[in-house]
């Protein structure tokens, strides 16, 4: 596929995007430098981007850096992995048993839309300051993000061709794999990606509100220290774990979805 | 086969029971009791963090964990719902938890204003061109402290009082410690309550102080103490309180150890650290001052009704 004269067209258009990308994140991090150069906002609150990134620079040279990313890694991780398989579960549970979706559609939409910051208080008394508080709001989190997904997926199944799969006797299992799975698959990556951004935003609000160990409790303690550089530098640490989580998922979708229309016409284009 | 499953179920269940059960300190394979201790991460618990670099918990035959918390609230309700053995938290929210009739019990002093106008850890700051010269001049202002109805309030108010003005008209205004400087600077409030290190983080950036409340509310206050609650057992509490004793002793007499053990469990800047007013760590608990706290919240309303401090402070 790789002509003499260049670059795939796939990788010349990730090149490209990836070049657009930079250009703005460059853009960001001027504006960043300028405002407070400018003085138009006090330099003792918002320090420039050169200050806010050395400090970032500095910090990425200590162990506790490192500690604090790898717990906050690890409460997004084995949240999103626990909401994951028991949305995925219950998800096509409730799609394929008839009179389900109508039994729970009211329940699901009560627990749904309760933010999981309010399970703050609850999280606080039963864990404290520790992993299970991130995972309590990291899994309530992530939970709905992809069950809704997988009941939008597993509703969106042929019905010719579950009656198909019915008439020729095949198991419940057997519907679900060959069926029911490969169906739903993108709309399953889709809640992933979702819940995976979502996951990781609701870890650092644990770490900072709850306190439990991670990149949201080094922002705390920064800032209860005073230390304003610090604080900015542990924000700017946790949007590009987002962007890295995020390009993670999309790799992983590409991946698992390889023989999709969607993805092979994009990778076409 | 189904025998196997039986004795894995039991295992299973033991292993549960065994690690849910809150409150009790497990034994260490190397005989040393776990300890999980709830302390916020400021500059007045540099003892128990120095205490601890120092092996004095380890002589106490005590592992020592120390979970920072984000303030009393936190403390108290992880101490009660079992998450600690002993936390760090400020007399008033002490005071409460116990009018709230929870089962708290101070175990050691944990920190004290140094008594010293101009040099505490303490300081109510105004703008560098503000009207306000004096505490007495902070009747009727808006002043920002990081918890409402707690020991700011009550010990600005007696400063003022103490200076021959009237507290019932001043408007305090619920802030964190970090936001209350560039709130003082953009004019939302007239005066700041906070504590190190922001206080000489404040003052190095203009701001003047107008009155010492810890100093001004009694000679030697007693600000914070260490705290356990009634399920934890008594000898415990008592190797702990001896560790403890000696950490705040020792804190006390090492100024430049503290400052750099602040460096271990803060992120404050280097040069503020070295600056920065140290509070005093003396072991004991001044109880005169606990009463009087108690007594200013009771007739500022924080409080419903008259505690007897005995109860708390044994």
């Amino acid at each position: 596929m790789i002509r003499r004269d260049g670059l795939p067209p796939r990788l010349r258009d990730g090149a490209a995007r990836l070049g657009y990308g930079a250009a703005g994140l460059g853009g960001l991090v001027l504006l960043m430098e300028a405002v407070p150069r400018l003085g138009l906002v006090d330099e003792r609150f918002l320090p420039p981007a050169s200050e806010i990134l050395a400090t970032l620079g500095a910090q990425l040279g200590t162990a506790e850096l490192w500690i604090a990313l790898g717990e906050t890694l690890r409460g997004w991780a084995i949240g999103l992995a626990l909401a994951f398989c028991a949305a995925v579960v219950t998800g096509v549970v409730i799609g394929i048993v008839p009179g389900l979706r109508a039994l729970t559609s009211s329940t699901v939409e009560f627990l749904r839309p309760i933010p999981s910051v309010a399970l703050v208080p609850l999280a606080t008394l039963l864990f404290g300051p520790s992993l299970g508080s991130t995972l309590m709001l990291v899994g309530y989190a992530s939970f709905w993000q992809v069950l809704i997904q997988v009941l939008y997926g597993v509703a969106a199944v042929d019905s010719v061709a579950f009656d198909t799969a019915r008439s020729y006797r095949l198991s419940a299992w057997s519907r679900v794999r060959h069926l029911v799975w490969p169906a739903a698959l993108p709309y399953v990556m889709t809640g992933l990606r979702l819940a995976a951004a979502v996951a990781f935003i609701l870890a650092v609000t644990a770490e900072l509100v709850i306190g439990s160990p991670g990149l949201g409790a080094e922002i705390q303690v920064a800032q209860s220290s005073g230390a304003v550089p610090a604080v900015y530098a542990l924000i700017v640490l946790a949007g590009l774990v987002g962007i890295a989580v995020n390009a993670a998922v999309r790799l992983l979708e590409r991946r698992v979805l390889a023989w999709h229309p969607a993805v092979r016409s994009e990778v076409a284009a | 086969m189904r025998r196997a499953l039986v004795v894995l179920a039991a295992l299973l269940v033991t292993a549960c029971g065994g690690g849910t059960q809150p409150g009790a300190p497990a034994q260490g394979g190397s005989g040393l009791t776990k300890v999980n201790a709830g302390v916020i991460a400021i500059v007045d618990t540099a003892p128990i963090h120095l205490g601890k670099a120092k092996g004095f918990f380890t002589e106490q035959r005590i592992d020592l964990t120390i979970t920072p918390v984000q303030g009393g609230a936190a403390a108290v309700s992880g101490a009660v719902s079992g998450q600690f053995q002993f936390a760090f938290a400020n007399t008033t929210s002490l005071l409460t938890a116990k009018q709230q009739g929870l089962d708290v019990k101070v175990v050691a002093n944990g920190v004290s204003s140094t008594g010293e106008q101009g040099k505490d850890f303490s300081a109510v700051l105004v703008k560098p061109d503000s009207p306000i010269r004096a505490a007495k001049d902070l009747a009727g202002r808006k002043i920002s402290v990081n918890q409402l109805r707690n020991i700011g309030d009550t010990t600005v108010r007696a400063s003022v009082r103490n200076a021959g003005g009237d507290p019932t008209g001043i408007e305090f205004v619920e802030l964190p410690f970090p936001d209350a400087p560039a709130a003082l600077q953009s004019g939302r409030v007239d005066a700041i309550w906070v504590v190190e290190p922001f206080v000489s983080q404040a003052i190095s950036q203009g701001a003047r102080p107008v009155a010492w409340n810890f100093a001004d509310a009694t000679s030697d206050l007693t600000v914070a103490m260490y705290f356990t609650t009634g399920r934890t057992d008594a000898d415990l509490t008592r190797r702990f309180t001896a560790a403890i004793r000696k950490s705040l002793e020792y804190a006390d007499a090492h100024p430049d150890e503290v400052r750099e053990v602040l460096k271990t469990y803060t992120k404050i800047a280097p040069d503020v650290i070295a600056k920065i007013y140290l509070p005093k760590w003396p072991a004991e608990v001044n109880k005169a001052s606990v009463q009087t706290t108690a007594d200013l919240a009771v007739a500022d309303g924080v409080l419903k009704e008259k505690i007897d401090v005995s109860a708390l402070v044994p």
